[in-house]
């Protein structure tokens, strides 16, 4: 599903990776890498397996785009220092594209930690008339990339029907990233008549 | 005792706690013939009670006797409402009697020396065992008495329950099966001829009656006379929501009741329960609207009549409630049933011959509950620790874990120890270490601490308190209510309108309000099903409709213009019949099927005839269901036909479709939330720390997806499958089910509009879903829910 804002395209993939052509730059809020060995750190037995499904799906987001750029929307890691660390530093080693993180409330790993890995952090980001943040923001003439809220979208249909969906959500001046971590939960909002909801259903991205 | 182990069977306010206290307090004067002038320390006896509210009761009990017989012995209370001081005092000097919980016991066993602690306890009694013994309450005692069998020197275990259909049974659970207790143990029958009286409040016209809700509030003003004439009238209702709305009603319509009226349920601040309890023993109160909170224990005399709102759902239940009138031996019991809407006078008849009859249910007890098992091997770990092989025989002693394997008790040990079956580098998970000699502990503090805060096997939604700014606790609210809340909203809550303020921590803070309101917070609580006995008393009922007048009830008769109704489409089905009615309303296609064999059998036929007909054909429905039948609602017909001419209701690969069936997966999805808190997979919080600890809380519908994707060997995951099958499908009562459609002639209406019968299903919006078509496809004809 691709998009035009401001004269750039911008591609929705199902995974809830967003990719700005023009500056060959893929946008990826949520991940929360960590947060099993987090939760196994603390005598929870999530199944250990699950640490590495982020890395699979990261991989093939970024095999599917080659950007040049990567740029985090925050919460990159869910909580602090464990050995996943080690997980993520060989995934960065491997992977070509630059990387950067615009720093969420979660990231509270300390900053010389990304500065070994060369990657810089940011409070936000300007890019031409586009502004990067974890937290959704209306700036005066900007157009606001964010996350932060796991967005979802509820649906309704003939027979009671219901459904619950994750998905990219935009209003005039922003769009708000679904969360790509895998072991994350969704929070609900009700679009007003202005916004545009495109919901992940499954393998492809479809605008409600 | 007579140095026996036993279990007593008699009904509340037959004098039971004198019963088994008298003979432990005589044991220890035997034992020590200078009992009055000397007092030997230490714990003698347990009694553990399910319901907190009971201990003081109990404690008063006991104090009397230790007082007449001249001894010096002290009797304590170990609950959640204990404060910490009192604790503190308990661990240096043990009351010689304590009252507790199954929770409280096993925090007991959570702290260091705790054998020595128990060393010369002579008894311990489990009151009120047959609440604990289908719930994995049960479980837990099992365990704990597993336990305390080999550290007491000389231990008498003895239960006390009330009437159920498997009481043979009940003492093998509580003695552990081929084991020395049980050979050296008696069941004592209290036969007492209580008398019990059941009358149905019949509408006086039916025309006027709805076909369906769950209030009961038409027939308010038939419940005045009754209040009036008699001296206390307690008047059960089955939720909580349900209990605030008659209270204030009540007072609503009747202010001369103000002051002389109460409430009484498990959300209120303890005082006020307390008060409320008292004040029954007083006389002070005409009547008292309650839930299950007053079923057990207390002997309230003063109480003349109950009155019970609703179906029951259960005889046990029904006579447990009518037992709380006239109770004191010999006593005659009155129970009105007060039906809130018309199916429900069938069920006010069929009790009836239910009571006549003494058609108790059987509680089922749990089997290889492992999620239980980690918690308690866990719990042992954290006190003094264990080792395996001293503890497995223990374990393979209880009724739930009689044929746990050698190779599943090494899954448990490994799971505890590495939170997997293997170990890797880059794994930090913690929780149990084996220490050199081979003993499992725990040595973390912070482990240890979130340890016991998850003790017990109750769980329930987050909680939030509901407090004035001011300060003063009101009580507890389920989370989901609270947040639906704006500032400035006002509800009713313990019989106050209240204005919410705002969320702060882990309490609501609200101010009184004189505004009027609809808003009456919900509580989750779970739905009961009828079990096989009642569904059958049920459907014996119903058949009499087609018989002349004379031989009906007084209820089947008064329910005539409903069954005429029902006639004009439909027909009241007859024991050779099976009836499915379809219709279209506004809200779809209703496709409605009355097998008469409780809600639960309904769930699991629901779910299975749903994915047979989407092996038929793509469909998206959603699937509702009561004790007389259950609902496919979908956006387009199901072909009937097609269903009857393929044969859809076989009982052949009943379990293997019932598997398969999305549905199945729902429910065990539910089942694991409670499997995940239990066995310390998901950790709750501590209480009032809240947001704090989110970093480590999550939803356990996250943690059941990751199983499904990476682990579904897991003991814990599966259990949760059998869980769902054995204990809430009711597999075997499925299948009996629908191999007596299969006997049956099928009827198939097809009505113009909604029936009688059918009116109490389409209208619950308490529903599951099953979708077999692709996600794409369905969403093409749905719309987002937009803003108003």
């Amino acid at each position: 599903m691709n998009l035009t804002i401001k004269d750039q395209t911008f591609q929705l993939h199902p995974l809830g990776g967003l990719f700005w052509q023009e500056k060959s730059l893929l946008l990826i809020s949520d991940v929360h890498l960590g947060k099993v060995s987090h939760f196994r750190k603390f005598g929870a037995a999530v199944p250990r397996k699950a640490v590495h499904k982020n890395f699979v799906l990261l991989d093939m987001l970024v095999s599917n785009f080659q950007p040049f750029q990567i740029c985090f929307l925050g919460d990159l890691f869910h909580s602090s220092l464990n050995k996943e660390w080690e997980l993520f530093e060989n995934w960065v080693a491997k992977t070509p594209s630059e990387i950067i993180l615009v720093a969420g409330n979660h990231d509270i790993i300390a900053p010389e930690k990304f500065q070994q890995l060369d990657i810089p952090i940011f409070p936000e980001l300007v890019i031409d008339d586009f502004l990067l943040t974890h937290h959704p923001e209306e700036r005066e003439d900007h157009f606001t990339f964010c996350g932060h809220i796991h967005p979802a979208v509820k649906l309704q249909g003939f027979g009671r029907q219901r459904l619950r969906l994750p998905c990219f959500f935009k209003s005039k001046n922003q769009m708000i990233l679904p969360a790509f971590g895998q072991f994350t939960g969704t929070h609900a909002l009700n679009p007003s008549k202005d916004d545009e909801v495109y919901a992940i259903v499954e393998d492809t991205v479809v605008k409600i | 005792m007579e140095g026996k182990h036993g279990l007593l069977n008699a009904p509340t306010g037959s004098g039971k706690t004198y019963a088994l206290w008298f003979p432990i307090v005589l044991n220890y004067i035997k034992n020590n013939p200078d009992y009055r002038s000397t007092h030997k320390k230490g714990l003698k006896a347990v009694w553990i009670t399910p319901l907190r509210a009971l201990s003081q009761e109990i404690k008063q009990s006991a104090e009397r006797i230790t007082q007449d017989l001249g001894t010096q012995m002290t009797v304590g209370i170990r609950t959640g409402d204990t404060s910490t001081k009192e604790r503190a005092k308990q661990r240096t000097t043990m009351p010689d009697l304590l009252i507790t919980t199954p929770e409280s016991l096993h925090l007991l066993l959570s702290s260091k020396g705790y054998a020595k602690l128990f060393k010369d306890c002579t008894a311990i009694v489990v009151d009120e065992w047959h609440e604990l013994l289908g719930s994995k309450r049960g479980v837990q005692m099992e365990l704990g008495l597993s336990r305390l069998k080999t550290v007491c020197t000389d231990l008498r275990i003895w239960g006390i329950s009330a009437t159920i259909g498997n009481l043979e049974q009940a003492r093998e659970v509580l003695l552990g099966p081929a084991t020395p207790q049980l050979e050296n143990s008696v069941l004592v029958k209290a036969n007492l001829n209580k008398k019990i009286t059941v009358k149905s409040i019949i509408p006086k016209t039916m025309e006027k009656f709805p076909w369906r809700g769950h209030l009961g509030l038409h027939l308010l003003e038939d419940v005045v006379p009754i209040i009036n004439n008699s001296r206390t009238t307690l008047l059960f209702t089955n939720t909580r929501s349900q209990c605030e709305i008659w209270f204030q009603k009540i007072l609503e319509k009747h202010p001369e009741y103000a002051g002389e009226m109460a409430m009484h349920h498990g959300s209120i601040n303890k005082e006020t329960r307390l008060w409320v309890e008292q004040a029954i023993r007083n006389e002070s109160l005409r009547a008292v609207v309650c839930t299950s909170s007053l079923d057990l224990g207390v002997d309230f005399a003063p109480v003349e009549t109950v009155v019970q709102i609703g179906g029951p759902k259960g005889v046990a239940r029904f006579l447990q409630r009518a037992g709380r009138s006239g109770h004191r031996p010999g006593k005659e019991s009155v129970i009105y049933f007060l039906p809130t809407h018309a199916m429900e006078l069938i069920e006010a008849s069929a009790m009836q011959k239910a009571v006549l009859h003494h058609a108790v249910e059987d509680r089922i007890p749990y089997l290889n509950s492992f999620d239980v098992l980690l918690q308690y091997l866990t719990t042992l770990a954290v006190s003094d620790g264990f080792y395996p092989e001293e503890i497995f025989p223990e374990i393979k002693q209880t009724f739930c874990f009689q044929a746990l394997s050698e190779d599943q008790w090494q899954w448990l040990l490994n799971f505890l120890v590495m939170g997997s079956q293997s170990l890797k580098s880059y794994d930090e998970y913690k929780k149990v270490d084996v220490e050199e000699d081979g003993k499992f502990k725990v040595n973390n503090r912070a482990v240890a601490m979130r340890h016991r805060f998850q003790i017990g096997t109750i769980v329930g939604d987050a909680t939030i308190s509901v407090r004035y700014q001011k300060g003063g606790y009101i009580g507890s609210i389920e989370e989901y209510f609270i947040s639906k809340l704006s500032p400035g909203d006002v509800f009713t809550f313990a019989g106050r309108n209240l204005e919410f303020i705002r969320i702060k921590g882990m309490s609501a803070h609200v101010r009184n309000s004189s505004k009027r309101t609809s808003k009456v917070p919900s509580w989750m609580g779970g739905r009961l099903s009828f079990s096989a006995k009642m569904s059958e008393l049920l459907r014996q009922e119903l058949y009499t409709a087609e018989l002349p007048k004379a031989k009906q009830s007084i209820e089947i008769q008064s329910l005539a213009p409903m069954f005429a109704k029902q006639r004009e489409e439909s027909i009241v089905p007859q024991p050779h019949q099976f009836l499915i009615e379809t219709f279209k309303t506004s809200d779809g296609y209703h496709h409605i099927f009355y097998p008469f064999e409780g809600r639960a059998i309904h769930e699991g036929m629901s779910s299975l005839l749903a994915y047979r007909i989407s092996l038929l054909t793509p469909i998206t429905c959603s699937l509702a269901f009561n004790d007389y039948g259950f609902e496919l609602l979908s956006d387009k017909p199901i072909d009937i036909q097609a269903i009857l001419d393929n044969n859809l209701f076989t009982a052949d690969y009943m379990l293997s479709d019932l598997q398969k069936s999305l549905n199945s997966n729902e429910m065990a999805r539910r089942k694991f939330r409670d499997i995940a808190v239990i066995s310390g997979m998901v950790f709750t919080g501590y209480p009032e720390k809240g947001v704090k600890m989110k970093h480590l809380q999550s939803s356990s519908e996250l943690l059941f997806d990751v199983f499904k994707d990476f682990e579904d060997d897991n003991l814990l995951y599966q259990q949760a499958f059998t869980e769902t099958f054995e204990h809430q499908l009711e597999e075997g009562r499925l299948r009996l089910a629908l191999e007596r459609i299969a006997q049956q002639e099928i009827v198939w209406k097809q009505c113009s509009r909604p029936t009688p019968f059918s009116f109490p299903i389409i209208t619950d919006r308490l529903r599951e879903k099953l979708s077999n078509e692709k996600l794409a496809d369905c969403i093409k004809r749905m719309t987002a829910i937009l803003n108003k």
